[in-house]
């Protein structure tokens, strides 16, 4: 703020611990060391946060170049606080396998409500056979 | 990666801000006892981390004592949860069996407890260690926490948290002792050196700052960025205000300013080079390509006045205007009072007063056509509705003339969009600066039957609300004008004129059927007495008739 004021910018928020929501769905959590005028970010020892549920599993990554476009939103992590979640660490088998289990049970809902409305004669656009706006 | 222990982050916060506020008995007890809990918490970890030192200051000292004076009972059960907190990790969900047990073991030991406010850092010393020993099994912690379930009795802990369920409780009682030692300033020092740090170079930060800023540059900011400059204002002049009633000393707030960089020159976005065909494929950031010319330049064709063509040449000609419009009330905004400006903003008015009453393509329509034209749009309307109230004297006067002069065309050309009314206010306004033989001039087109038809103009106004209440406002002008100059009433030609168009109104007015007399936007109180003044008894029981069903209507 002390360069800008009246603005946001990523400038302070640099070398700390930031999750960062991208477009697709993903969740990243790493230290945020640099930026550019895109918003792009380099994050880094960064690990992809798989929630399913009252689990969560961490995957851990490396360096991640996020280009500036695909972040939907991002957030400082308040190391103190960081622990204090009543969610529950799992392995990374055991949640990609929840995961892989919540898609499956989603697909099929999805593969029921088509059909219904199918049988009526209506159709809804699907999210992913559609551009994003 | 290293996720720092709330050890850890209790021996590097060490922040107390509660530990130097009295404790007034009016606390609640739950504060009182947070208290020590905090301090017991920071010797806690201190103990684990092993260092010898014994940092309790003594103010602290006092304060636990203190404390603990005061509330001695309640100081007890918590000591020990906090400490085992700190020191089993992060076992938190059980309220087992084996945790009664405890509990009632723990009651047993309280006692001895009791006159022991601290527990000193140095693991070694003082009695009160060696109670927690029996203590570590990891249940306690969360049955202690909770103390009000097992012993309401010793505990007068607030009621609004003794009725919460032990899990909530103790979550509540961890957020308010690790809650404010967190709060600012917690700009801490890094748990362990960030050895990546500053990987972005202060040149390398500066540099992003700058190409922000020269984006957010512009040349007109009340326009481009408008809603930052009205917040800016605004917080200036509270400051402004506050400092003016000395409630704060005066201290700016930044602003965001914006390097000035030289724009480019203008470019040319059509290139056109002789002997080549159409154009050329001159790309900047601005236009990658321009394809089509699609600015008209040049004169419009004569044979192209047809009535779309026209309709567009009005709908561009509102939109020319209204920009200049919009600068004019800017530069209203903006700078009142300097005398150059007033100049150069009269003669602005005045241009646009003269773009509005131009004329159309063909030069061969009536003087007032142009005007009339823009009148015929809504949008056009709205402008002159905007443009009246800064329009000088004459210059409004001569615009009203000319409404009056062709209402009906105007009533007739507006039962679309009923956007005449948007007009009466300003109008209204612009009445009551009239002189007298003006009025009479804007009356008697009205009343003045036109070649070619028998109708007079009049029944068509009245007919309609704006023209209605135009009328009114006139004669109620009128009425006014001539009551309070008495000059006015000797017998002149204007004195038989203003008689003779009063007494035709009311008697048109009294022709028309009732149901097809138009409400007024606004009904003047001295029209009943002019036409009193004017008219017989009968007419006049006939006017009232009209006239207040119709002021009943607006009053009711």
């Amino acid at each position: 703020m002390n360069y800008m004021p009246g603005t946001a910018s990523l400038i302070e928020d640099i070398d700390k611990k930031h999750l960062v929501l991208l477009r697709d769905g993903r969740t990243l959590i790493g230290f945020l060391r640099s930026i550019d005028q895109f918003a792009n970010l380099v994050l880094h020892q960064t690990v992809e946060r798989i929630h399913v549920g009252k689990k969560y599993g961490d995957i851990p990554r490396g360096i991640f170049v996020v280009r500036g476009e695909n972040v939907v939103l991002l957030g400082e992590i308040d190391l103190e606080k960081e622990s204090d979640t009543p969610l529950q660490q799992v392995s990374i088998e055991e949640i990609l396998e929840e995961q892989r289990v919540e898609q499956q049970t989603k697909l099929e809902a999805e593969k029921l409500k088509v059909q219904a409305l199918k049988d009526r004669g209506l159709s809804i656009p699907r999210a992913d056979t559609l551009e994003e706006y | 990666m290293a996720t720092p222990s709330r050890k850890d982050s209790h021996g590097a916060g060490v922040y107390l801000p509660e530990a130097n506020n009295a404790l007034s008995p009016e606390e609640t007890a739950l504060e009182q006892v947070c208290q020590p809990e905090k301090i017991k918490c920071l010797q806690g970890s201190r103990l684990d981390q092993g260092s010898g030192k014994s940092h309790v200051p003594s103010a602290l000292e006092e304060e636990l004592v203190s404390a603990s004076q005061l509330e001695e009972e309640e100081l007890d059960p918590d000591l020990a949860p906090d400490v085992e907190e700190e020191e089993a990790e992060e076992e938190e969900n059980d309220l087992g069996d084996p945790a009664v047990q405890s509990a009632v073991h723990n009651s047993q030991t309280l006692d001895h407890l009791a006159p022991l406010p601290f527990r000193p850092s140095l693991p070694s010393a003082g009695s009160a260690a060696h109670h927690f020993g029996p203590q570590l099994p990891a249940p306690d912690p969360s049955l202690l926490c909770s103390p009000p379930t097992s012993w309401p009795l010793r505990l007068s802990l607030p009621s609004h948290l003794t009725q919460l369920h032990p899990q909530h409780q103790r979550i509540l009682k961890q957020q308010q002792q690790q809650g404010r030692p967190r709060s600012p300033p917690a700009k801490k020092w890094p748990q362990q050196p960030d050895s990546y740090a500053n990987l972005m170079t202060q040149k390398e930060k500066d540099w992003v700052v700058r190409v922000q800023m020269v984006q957010l540059q512009s040349e007109n900011p009340r326009l481009d960025d408008y809603y930052y400059q009205e917040y800016y204002q605004k917080l200036e002049k509270k400051q402004a205000d506050e400092e003016l009633l000395g409630q704060r000393s005066r201290f700016e707030s930044l602003k965001l300013v914006t390097p000035y960089i030289q724009k480019a020159e203008a470019y040319e976005s059509v290139v056109r080079i002789e002997g080549s065909l159409g154009q050329v494929a001159v790309s900047t950031c601005f236009t990658p390509r321009r394809a089509i010319d699609a600015v008209p330049h040049g004169t419009q064709e004569q044979e192209t006045a047809a009535a779309s063509s026209q309709r567009l040449w009005v709908l561009y000609r509102i939109e020319k205007m209204f920009l200049q419009l919009l600068e004019i009330e800017d530069g209203q905004q903006d700078a009142p009072a300097q005398p150059r400006d007033s100049e150069q903003r009269s003669s602005r008015v005045e241009k646009l007063f003269q773009a509005l009453k131009a004329q159309g393509q063909n030069n061969l329509e009536a003087a007032d056509d142009g005007f009339l034209q823009a009148l015929s749009v809504g949008k056009g309307k709205a402008l002159v509705a905007r443009l009246l109230p800064i329009l000088p004297r004459d210059r409004a006067v001569s615009l009203l003339l000319a409404i009056t002069r062709h209402l009906p065309f105007l009533v007739k050309r507006d039962v679309a969009d009923q956007a005449l009314q948007m007009l009466f206010q300003p109008l209204s306004k612009c009445i009551r600066h009239l002189t007298f033989h003006e009025l009479l001039q804007g009356l008697q087109g009205l009343i003045r039957l036109p070649p070619g038809s028998s109708e007079r103009p009049i029944t068509m106004v009245l007919q309609n609300q704006f023209g209605i209440s135009l009328l009114y406002a006139l004669l109620s002008h009128g009425e006014q004008l001539v009551s309070l100059n008495s000059s006015l009433k000797e017998p002149s030609s204007d004195h038989s004129a203003w008689t003779d168009m009063v007494v035709l109104t009311a008697w048109e007015i009294a022709q028309m059927p009732t149901a097809s007399l138009a409400e007024p936007l606004a009904f003047p109180s001295n029209l009943l007495p002019l036409f009193c003044h004017h008219v017989d008894k009968q007419l006049v029981q006939k006017l009232e008739a009209r006239m207040e069903y119709v002021t009943v209507e607006i009053r009711s």
